[in-house]
């Protein structure tokens, strides 16, 4: 598995991911 | 999304004439008291004006708070207390308490109070707006927003402005911090419902939705362990509804893994999550106590639900019987369910401006000592009158189409 990027809990989900008004990915994962 | 939200009742308050009988020494004076008057008198007309939305409701409250911000604030260049905050006594009802007042004479109780009901009505408006027929992206957008903007003013009441005042809440009234914890929590939860619908619906990857609805169930788990310690006549309809969304919540997210051997086993489990949410549906709407009653059970979102976790957990047994032949483990698979994206943070709620009506050379002009000579400054006693709320009547459901 590939060492996980930040800290634990942090909400670093818009580090370089586009999301939308609701938080979402932008993209679609699948 | 008919019937998906339950909703406690607005507070209700006796009507305040701001009459200040001498102590209002100047036109000026007397213009803030009548304009006083007049906006509360409009933002308790907005809460239950059907036609009312965000733009609106902002501009009323923003008209009052204003205002009575004249009554709260130093406006003498000192430190001290503003002479007029406990000149007028305010009576409100609180949500889970039936039709009797709390009274307190102090400016900032009826500041609390009164935002309190604001944040109520962005609840209730979202809830309205989710029960509309074919509800758009922007009106989904809409909810999720209000509910943001309710939780933002719950928690910027008790963390600022509840702590200044001089008598605290009583066990059960709606200023005390486990009911306040309860709202806020209960409203980024529901705004975390809206996208989860979403991610559904744009079909985002199963274990975002999964976490994302795990950590909903926890929200609403959390809220109902909040107020596990209020009187249940007052609580239990509400904390069943918090029950039942902890469970469907739970449900849905034990039902995402799709894994044949091991999605055999966490669909089985979302079975029974799905059972124990159908039974607290029907122990919610049996449960007498203040508020609307929700009907999440008739929900074709959680209908439709329902049905795709029996027919793929169908599907997983004849595959895994024909073709792969996996082990069914014995205890339901862990995912990983820290949600990364789509939880809800309140939107930080402030107070506008103080009104230029209010300033240092008007406020010199009321005189607290002219008004102790006369009878008429003496407070009224007031009547509260329960608040007539517009009939909740949603549409016909048509499932859960967000996008």
């Amino acid at each position: 598995p590939s060492i996980p990027e930040g800290l634990p809990g942090d909400k670093s989900n818009r580090d370089g991911v586009l999301v939308d008004e609701f938080g979402l990915p932008q993209i679609p994962a699948t | 999304m008919a019937h998906w939200f339950h909703r406690n009742p607005l507070k209700a308050t006796a009507p305040v004439s701001f009459n200040f009988y001498g102590v209002a020494g100047s036109p000026a004076a007397n213009k803030i008291c009548n304009d006083l008057r007049t906006t509360r008198a409009r933002l308790l007309e907005m809460f239950t004006d059907v036609t009312c939305n965000p733009e609106i409701m902002k501009n009323a409250t923003d008209a009052y708070f204003s205002l009575l911000q004249g009554f709260i604030s130093s406006l003498d260049g000192t430190t001290q207390e503003n002479k007029m905050r406990f000149i007028q006594n305010f009576k409100w009802t609180d949500t889970l308490q039936g039709n009797t007042p709390s009274a307190q004479q102090d400016a900032v109780f009826e500041l609390v109070s009164m935002a309190f009901n604001v944040a109520l009505w962005y609840t209730k408006f979202a809830s309205r707006l989710a029960g509309k027929e074919n509800i758009t992206e922007a009106e989904a957008k809409d909810v999720h927003r209000s509910l943001k903007v309710a939780a933002g003013i719950f928690k910027n009441l008790k963390e600022v402005h509840i702590p200044r005042l001089i008598t605290p809440a009583e066990k059960g009234r709606d200023l005390e911090p486990r009911v306040m914890d309860a709202y806020i929590i209960q409203c980024q939860a529901e705004a975390q419902e809206v996208t989860i619908a979403r991610a559904i619906e744009l079909k985002h990857n199963a274990t975002l939705i999964a976490a994302l609805a795990f950590e909903t169930a926890n929200f609403y788990q959390k809220a109902d362990h909040t107020l596990n310690t209020l009187e249940p006549e007052c609580s239990s309809k509400w904390r069943k509804y918090l029950q039942l969304k902890h469970s469907q919540y739970f449900y849905l997210c034990k039902g995402t893994f799709d894994k044949c051997g091991e999605a055999i086993r966490s669909l089985q489990e979302a079975e029974k999550c799905y059972s124990r949410a159908e039974a607290l549906c029907k122990e919610y709407r049996q449960t007498k106590g203040p508020g609307t009653t929700a009907k999440p059970s008739e929900q074709l979102f959680f209908l439709k639900l329902g049905g795709v976790i029996k027919n793929t957990l169908e599907k997983c047994q004849r595959e895994n019987g024909f073709i792969y032949f996996h082990k069914i483990p014995a205890e339901a698979p862990q995912l990983e369910l820290k949600a990364s994206y789509g939880l809800a943070e309140p939107i930080i709620f402030e107070l506008p401006p103080l009104s230029e009506q209010c300033s240092a050379e008007v406020y010199a002009t009321f005189d607290l000592t002219k008004g102790a000579k006369n009878d008429k400054a003496k407070p009224k006693e007031e009547e509260v009158k329960p608040v007539k709320e517009p009939d909740l009547k949603p549409q016909k459901d048509t499932g859960c189409v967000v996008s």
